[in-house]
């Protein structure tokens, strides 16, 4: 981009305001339903607010919501499940999304199983696929204990059991959200001249090493917005185990999110709620901040 | 090095035929160009070659092996892609390595090899770029660095110069020709270019629709075209095409509007058996000329100029029919002026109007 100003013409001084002007509601409508709320939680999570409470009234105490959630081992623990939920399902998602794409870049003539696997996880709700996952693993009727008794073993707890309960929740979890790194990596495989290939093909380069030497660098600003949109995602992580075990058992499966939910919607306490999700807000923004800085590198200097 | 054979290969897409059963044998050594008009099948026919299209029907030999099911690794050839296919994330010594390292050599004679081609090619200051950061011509030299480093039997090139500017095409011509001579090895080179064709080419082949119109040395080509569409793809500027009538005793021929033009001597065997007949004559530009005090002088009007410098082009009236002939710079050519023209008819051909062969 050239960082030359020049003056403004009249017809681009008049386009800019046409502009301005047509940016006025889409901005009115943001600043009503984002902004607003963003600022009103910020005061909030300064202030004493508990629904249970109202003669408390709504007073300014400061950081004391902030501090704490320091010493809330509960929130420590909703931090931790988090944490890995997203060093589990982000690259599960990305590794199991990099296959998918490959497989529907390929020239099949029968593309529809494919597509319908590739675009099914995405068409469907989020609350829906953890009720899918629920029946799945339900310890009577669903059809992985159905397949454990089959292989003649004790069907298993996988939804009460602390351990299985979070490996399940990170299969819904990774299958789910594949589709979009899918999708996000087709877009980038299919830039990817077939020149390249072939040329490779014409100097003696088998699948794999085509694989490694053009495909896997060539997808790699694609894989890493894949990963910050699943990251960002995952900080979030809320639907799927909610449906799944709603945190359970005990609390061994909530998420940050959960905890949010649970503080401020269950408890009613909605001045901690608003600082648990201001601390959140924080970390979401960090991340996002460092994936802008990359992607307005340029892109010719590594 | 080795001999390309293709025996009446046949390509369809579907139920589309693309290739219609070409037969052509490339020697061992030779610099061979397929030239014709885009959508001819050029690339096709190169890419069946290269292994990368399969082929419909017939037989394509490399040097003594049938290749037809080989995949292309195992063909030892090295193709130069129109858009180079270089890859953008790895250096010029790693892209022109590529190929050997592919093949597991060991890393001491790719760097070997790499520097030997980038100094035969002059970019040996250039290996540790990005192929970003090279102009058109220098990824050119790259491509075919990455080319000739793998040694292999034979050299495909698709279109290797239509990115370049008019100069470095002329430049990188005649680099490619100085690589054939050095190493020998036989080349099958797809260009639309004409020029191309006739400056690079041992032999040319003429591609029309998927069939070979024919495959000759440049000079025989040039001379004698074996149809109109031949005539008229080589040559700058193009063979002049003037329907004509061959005179009832056989001297002669009759052009629109009246005008007759009597046979040479050297001419008229060829005329046998076509009195009465129409034909299409053909004229290079550089056998109509101003007369010279002749015999037979004929009365032609101007109507464009076009001064190259070296010498003029005009398009000058023939009785009803336009046709461009080359003079010399000096000759003073005004438009609307009438001029003494000498078409020398020993040189013209005669083609069928109605199959375009030659007669
Ligand atoms: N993959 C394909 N499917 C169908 N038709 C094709 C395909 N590739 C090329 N063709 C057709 O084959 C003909 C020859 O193409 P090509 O060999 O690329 O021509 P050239 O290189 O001489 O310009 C064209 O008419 C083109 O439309
Ligand atoms: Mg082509």
């Amino acid at each position: 981009m050239s960082t030359i100003r020049h003056r403004l013409t009249p017809l681009e001084k008049a386009d800019r305001r046409l502009g301005f002007a047509m940016l006025a509601p889409a901005f009115l409508l943001l600043s009503a339903v984002v902004l607003y709320p963003i600022i009103d939680l910020i005061r909030t999570s300064f202030t004493f607010l508990h629904l249970a409470q109202p003669w408390m009234g709504n007073p300014f105490v400061g950081f004391e919501n902030y501090a704490r959630a320091l010493g809330d081992g509960r929130f420590h623990e909703a931090v931790w499940h988090t944490v890995l939920y997203i060093v589990v399902t982000v690259p599960g998602a990305v590794v199991l999304g990099l296959g998918l794409a490959l497989l529907a870049n390929k020239p099949f003539t029968i593309k529809w199983p494919v597509r319908l696997g590739l675009l099914l996880p995405w068409a469907l709700p989020l609350v829906f696929s953890g009720m899918i996952f629920r029946w799945f693993f339900e310890y009577n009727q669903g059809i992985a204990n159905a397949i454990v008794r089959g292989l003649g073993f004790q069907p298993l707890n996988w939804l009460s059991d602390p351990n299985l309960a979070f490996f399940t929740i990170c299969l819904a979890i990774i299958w789910k959200s594949s589709s979009f790194v899918a999708l996000v990596l087709l877009a980038g495989l299919q830039t990817i001249p077939r020149s390249y290939y072939e040329a490779a093909e014409v100097d003696g380069a088998s699948d794999w090493q085509q694989f490694r030497e053009i495909t896997l660098p060539m997808l790699r600003p694609a894989i890493f917005v894949a990963l910050i949109f699943r990251t960002i995602t995952a900080i979030q992580t809320f639907d799927i185990p909610y449906a799944m075990t709603n945190g359970g058992p005990g609390n061994s499966t909530e998420t940050l999110a959960m905890y949010i939910h649970k503080t401020t919607v269950d408890f009613l306490d909605i001045g901690y709620g608003s600082a648990l999700a201001v601390l959140m807000f924080i970390v979401s923004a960090v991340i996002t901040t460092g994936y802008l800085k990359y992607t307005r590198r340029d892109p010719g200097r590594h | 090095m080795a001999a390309i054979g293709i025996d009446t290969v046949v390509k369809a897409y579907g139920a589309t035929p693309v290739i219609h059963g070409i037969s052509l044998s490339v020697r061992d050594g030779e610099f061979a160009v397929l030239v014709g008009p885009s959508g001819c099948g050029k690339s096709t026919l190169l890419r069946m070659i290269a292994g990368l299209e399969s082929i419909t029907g017939g037989a394509i030999h490399i040097g003594e092996r049938v290749v037809n099911d080989l995949p292309p690794r195992d063909r030892d050839i090295a193709m130069v892609f129109q858009d180079y296919a270089l890859y953008p994330h790895k250096s010029v010594a790693e892209n022109i390595g590529f190929g050997l390292k592919m093949r597991g050599a060991d890393a001491v004679t790719i760097e070997k090899k790499v520097k030997e081609a980038a100094q035969i090619l002059q970019i040996g200051h250039l290996l540790d770029r990005k192929p970003g950061q090279l102009s058109g011509g220098q990824r050119q030299r790259v491509a075919m660095g990455r080319a000739i480093v793998r040694e292999p039997k034979v050299f495909l090139f698709d279109e290797p110069l239509s990115n370049l500017d008019a100069h470095l095409r002329g430049e990188m011509r005649a680099e490619i020709k100085k690589l054939h001579q050095r190493f020998g090895t036989t080349i099958l080179y797809v260009t639309h270019d004409q020029v191309e064709a006739m400056t690079l080419a041992d032999r040319i082949a003429i591609l029309r629709g998927g069939h070979l119109e024919q495959f000759d040395t440049p000079d025989t080509i040039y001379r004698q075209p074996v149809s109109t569409f031949v005539a008229g793809f080589v040559g700058s500027p193009a063979m002049n095409f003037i329907p004509a009538t061959i005179a009832a005793d056989g001297t002669a021929l009759d052009l629109p509007g009246g005008v007759r033009l009597a046979a040479p001597e050297a001419l008229r065997p060829r005329l046998t058996g076509l009195a009465r007949k129409p034909v299409t004559l053909g004229l290079r530009p550089e056998h109509i000329g101003l007369d010279a005090g002749g015999s037979a002088p004929l009365t032609a009007r101007v109507t464009l100029v076009e001064p190259l410098g070296a010498e003029t082009l005009a398009l000058v009236r023939i009785g009803t029919v336009e046709v461009t002939g080359r003079f010399p710079p000096d000759s003073g050519l005004k438009p609307g002026a009438d001029i003494a023209l000498s078409v020398q008819l020993q040189r013209a051909h005669i083609f069928d109007p109605e199959t375009g062969r030659a007669l």
